[in-house]
């Protein structure tokens, strides 16, 4: 594959489109996910029923509840190609970077998914106070980016293990420790009408600083 | 030989010094004396850390498998000084605080440290292949080290720490603390030092042994 920018561009598109396609084939991966965010979601709102004041607590629980889903879900990416045994196949065609590049703008858009049902479901059912939509948002989009940057690459890595699915998990915690503090602090402060900027900051630096950390990383991803 | 007995008389000079000689500090009593085990402690934990993400980085640049032994050795030995310090904190916690465990900023970022070697060596122990180990390991490594500098910024802003200020004194302010304190303090600090570069090297030459033992038995089947 050449290295030029317009064909890696290309191939990202590619990668992405391919995994869109493969994905609502079967909706295998995107099912199992949601059925999962809505068991957790029921879950917690059996567990502590209707909290309408109380938005330490919703923050907290809101980003569980997006952390387990993801958490189950997004090596979902990696491992299906080892699995179906395609990942070799997919590497004769693409640069390393290109495809992890592919799967992690794939993550993304599971993830907006995932949120598009999950949030507004977690409102109503957790009764909590309208949000400042704008502040909301950004914090949520900022995790998200955050969150399926270093899941994407854990993803890959543990793909490459025995025992990947549990193994998931354990390893992207404690990377994912930060994107959950400042989450959780960000949208606890659009709640009770503090500035977010300090969080949104440590959100966007963090996801930037994966990002970029993961672009020097993906070539080294694929070598046997 | 010689350094490794120096390196004994050196630390059980230390540790004598640190319990007969020096002081003990007013309002923490005998508790004092724990800061000859848990700061080296601390310090290695984190030295420890900074090691084998720096071998990590040197082995994916250079493919060598010494670096990612050196790495390994790193991070077994840092869980280990690590659960060290966070134990010792943790009784002098409950001596002094009354509770072995308050999620103070310190004890936060100790257990995410810990976390970060427990979730490192886990992936280790899932890999097959040495170079693939490795590589993948290495790359772990990596995003660590970019994760790691951001805890400093979050902890702070959840929750206030009731940990002593660190010892070394901030800008043009004394540290107040009696010399003999900090000479005995000093020695255990380098003892401590010495003991994890001497152990380390000891963890590495047997992993080599090892591989060196299974090539050649390869070799010979």
């Amino acid at each position: 594959m050449p290295p030029n920018g317009s064909s890696s561009v290309a191939a990202v598109w590619a990668i992405l489109r391919k995994e869109c396609r493969s994905e609502w084939r079967t909706r295998y991966g995107l099912n199992a996910a949601l059925l999962f965010a809505v068991a957790t979601l029921t879950g917690v709102s059996f567990a502590v029923g209707r909290l309408p004041d109380r938005t330490d607590l919703l923050s907290a629980l809101l980003w569980v509840v997006l952390l387990f889903a993801s958490l189950a879900s997004l090596a979902h990416a990696f491992v299906k190609e080892v699995e179906g045994h395609t990942l070799t196949l997919l590497r004769l065609v693409a640069s390393p970077t290109a495809i992890a590049l592919g799967k992690l703008l794939f993550n993304l858009l599971f993830l907006g998914v995932l949120e598009v049902v999950t949030v507004p479901l977690f409102l109503i059912l957790m009764g909590g106070p309208p949000p400042r939509w704008g502040a909301f948002l950004l914090v949520l989009g900022l995790g998200s980016l955050a969150l399926a940057a270093t899941t994407t690459l854990v993803g890959a890595v543990v793909s490459q293990t025995r025992g990947r699915g549990a193994l998931f998990a354990a390893v992207s915690l404690p990377l994912l420790m930060v994107v959950l503090a400042a989450g959780v602090s960000g949208l606890r402060a659009q709640w009770d009408g503090n500035p977010i900027g300090p969080d949104v900051r440590l959100l966007a630096a963090y996801a930037a600083a994966v990002l970029g950390a993961s672009v020097l990383l993906y070539d080294h991803l694929w070598e046997d | 030989m010689a350094l490794r007995v120096l390196l004994f008389v050196w630390i059980a000079g230390a540790l004598l010094a640190g319990f007969l000689w020096a002081p003990t500090v007013e309002n923490l009593g005998e508790t004092t004396r724990v800061l000859y085990f848990h700061i080296p402690s601390a310090w290695i934990a984190v030295l420890a850390l900074a090691w084998s993400m720096l071998h990590s980085l040197l082995y994916l640049r250079t493919r060598r498998l010494e670096h990612d032994d050196q790495a390994a050795a790193a991070a077994e030995l840092g869980i280990l000084f690590c659960i060290g310090a966070t134990a010792s904190g943790s009784l002098w916690a409950r001596a002094q605080w009354g509770s072995y465990w308050n999620w103070d900023p310190r004890e936060t970022s100790i257990f995410f440290v810990l976390l970060i070697y427990g979730a490192y060596l886990a992936l280790r122990s899932a890999v097959e292949g040495d170079e693939r180990r490795a590589r993948l390991a290495a790359i772990y490594s990596a995003i660590a080290f970019v994760a790691v500098p951001f805890l400093m910024f979050v902890v702070p802003r959840i929750y206030a720490t009731l940990h002593p200020s660190p010892i070394l004194p901030q800008q043009g302010e004394k540290t107040g603390m009696d010399p003999r304190i900090r000479w005995s303090f000093l020695a255990m600090l380098v003892g401590f030092t010495g003991l994890f570069f001497w152990m380390m090297s000891l963890r590495v030459r047997v992993t080599r042994a090892e591989r060196r033992r299974l090539e050649t038995r390869e070799a010979g089947a």
